[in-house]
């Protein structure tokens, strides 16, 4: 279990997930439970199809290239957690 | 114009009507708990537009942006956030003269299926409150259930639209993915999920569904509806899934067994059939959805918005605080998984093999709709059950998706409706169409509308009672 729990620790790492001990515990008992249903789709023949990324064919759609102006830049200021004239405040991490 | 139109009319624009109905939700939902925030008085709402929907109060699941209103998502990391614009769906109903009273409540991101995983609420059955709504669109179903609303939006990713429906006993519809815009929808799987309406009467979804659909510059994957839809008219053979007698439970089984029975009274032709990949789409379907919601809640940074710690030592750990201190378990869980089935060396194992698994589904319901108009099929196993249920934890509830997220892996529409109450808890199943065949589920809702009445829980608000 031990070895497990590195794995998950792991990957908890590279989610930028900070996990405190006992949430460790129960999210890696509860992970390695869905990665053993997940190992369940190797015995499906699906070695041949090409892979479905999307429901619907997609064509890219390009839009006109012209320059647009928003007028509600205010709200997405005042929508930030911390505001200082016309900048979102940031917590100082230097 | 739906009948039930008329009904709400004068709801919002009479002062007194107003008034009262503001009082009457607020009482009947102090028990429920459907709304997170509710404000038919919040300025911007124009309540003067002419249109089909003109007055109309509707509710919208609080992860859909709607300008003025909060946009929590049922998640501490974004409590604080006030929407800066309005939804493309949302906005062509308020076009249509809807009026958006409020904002329902729901499993944090989208991510459960019994509303118990929202950090902000508690949103309970109408039916019976010791029992769940069911999720993630648990909020906008009782809301809808309790008459609090005559329509309230949702967003499906997996049959967070059916399964809530089915659960209160209301018409939920999953629409064929491309059909409604996304814009506007916090994303948690793109290519699996879309917003999907919920509500009493069918003529109401079909009309709230015309309004809504149709392609939007804001969404690339959003496509022109009216030159794929599929007419409706002339079905006559249905499909139903076999499915094991120890799948579901005896209510849910014979609500089943009696629609398969009052399709055949009706005139239709009804075969069984099997999916033998059946076995394959609840792991295939969490591993796309949890892979593709680790890249989206990437962007929940405690930087950019929402919540951010006092103090970190540099730009890592405040990220890791913000998302430790912001995220519920569930959503921890999923972008674990995602995360893990996207690292490299696993990624062909996991996300590649289900991409694949998912081609097979695509193609086993191609095949059931060459020889056949709609696949009727349960929507969970059980019945909405008890809040905290032991029997049903959070892996059960996941395994139980297995009827719903068929849709979502292949894009095609999907229609819950309400069939009886037994044990005073609704029963329901659904029905799937090809891609852009609503109309085809709005026709057979219809044909059974009469065979199965929709009934209402106790304390259902009658808006024509409203003084």
């Amino acid at each position: 279990m031990a070895q497990v729990q590195d794995e998950w620790s792991i990957t908890a790492e590279l989610a930028r997930l900070e996990l405190d001990e006992n949430e460790e515990l129960i999210l890696a008992r509860e992970a390695e439970r869905m990665r053993e249903l997940f190992l369940t789709m190797s015995r499906a023949d699906a070695d041949k199809p090409e892979p479905t990324t999307q429901a619907v064919e997609l064509n890219n759609r390009i839009r006109p290239d012209y320059v647009d102006s928003f007028n509600n830049v205010e709200s997405l200021i005042e929508a930030s957690p911390e505001q200082e004239d016309d900048f979102f405040l940031i917590p100082n991490v230097l | 114009m739906p009948q039930i139109t008329t009904n709400w009319s004068g709801v919002i624009t009479n002062p007194e009507r107003k008034q009262s109905y503001i009082r009457s939700v607020r009482e009947i939902d102090k028990n429920i708990g459907s709304f997170l925030s509710f404000n038919p008085d919040l300025p911007g709402s124009d309540t003067t537009v002419k249109g089909a929907l003109g007055g109309m109060p509707i509710a919208v699941k609080d992860n859909i942006a709607v300008t003025g209103h909060p946009l929590t998502c049922g998640s501490r990391i974004l409590e604080n956030l006030v929407a800066p614009y309005t939804a493309t769906a949302v906005q062509r109903l308020e076009d249509a003269g809807a009026v958006v009273v409020g904002k329902t409540n729901l499993d944090e991101f989208g991510m459960g299926s019994s509303n118990e995983n929202s950090a902000l609420g508690t949103t309970v059955n109408p039916w019976n409150n010791d029992r769940v709504p069911g999720g993630s669109s648990g909020g906008s179903a009782a809301a809808v259930a309790a008459g609090l609303v005559p329509l309230a939006l949702g967003s499906d990713t997996g049959g967070s639209v059916r399964q809530p429906a089915n659960f209160c006993g209301v018409y939920g519809l999953k629409p064929t993915y491309g059909s409604v815009s996304r814009f506007g929808l916090t994303a948690y799987a793109s290519s699996l999920e879309v917003i999907g309406t919920l509500t009493r009467d069918i003529d109401l979804m079909e009309t709230a569904f015309g309004i809504m659909s149709g392609i939007d510059e804001n969404d690339q994957s959003s496509v022109s509806y009216e030159d794929s839809v599929v007419p409706g008219s002339d079905i006559s053979s249905v499909v139903m899934l076999s499915v094991g007698n120890d799948m579901l439970d005896d209510p849910v089984a014979r609500a089943y067994m009696e629609t398969g029975e009052a399709l055949r009274a009706a005139g239709y032709s009804v075969t069984e059939i099997s999916l033998p990949s059946l076995d394959l789409v609840v792991p295939a379907y969490y591993t796309i959805a949890t892979a593709e919601a680790s890249a989206n809640l990437a962007r929940f940074n405690g930087i950019r918005y929402g919540y951010a710690p006092d103090f970190a030592e540099n730009p890592a750990d405040l990220m890791k605080k913000a998302r430790h201190e912001g995220f519920g378990r569930e959503v921890k869980l999923r972008i674990l998984l995602g995360t893990y089935v996207l690292r490299s060396g696993f990624q062909d194992q996991y996300y590649g093999r289900a991409q694949k698994i998912r081609t097979l589904i695509r193609k086993e319901l191609e095949s059931v709709f060459s020889s056949a108009d709609l696949l009727l099929m349960p929507v969970f196993p059980t019945q909405a059950f008890l809040k905290g249920d032991s029997e049903m934890d959070d892996f059960k509830q996941r395994l139980a998706d297995v009827f719903t997220c068929l849709a979502n892996l292949s894009g095609l529409p999907a229609l819950s409706l309400p069939i009886g109450v037994e044990n005073g808890l609704p029963t329901g199943v659904q029905f799937m169409a090809p891609s852009f065949g609503e109309q085809r589920l709005f026709k057979v809702a219809r044909n059974l509308k009469d065979t199965f009445p929709l009934q209402t829980p106790p304390n259902y608000l009658d808006i024509g009672s409203l003084v």
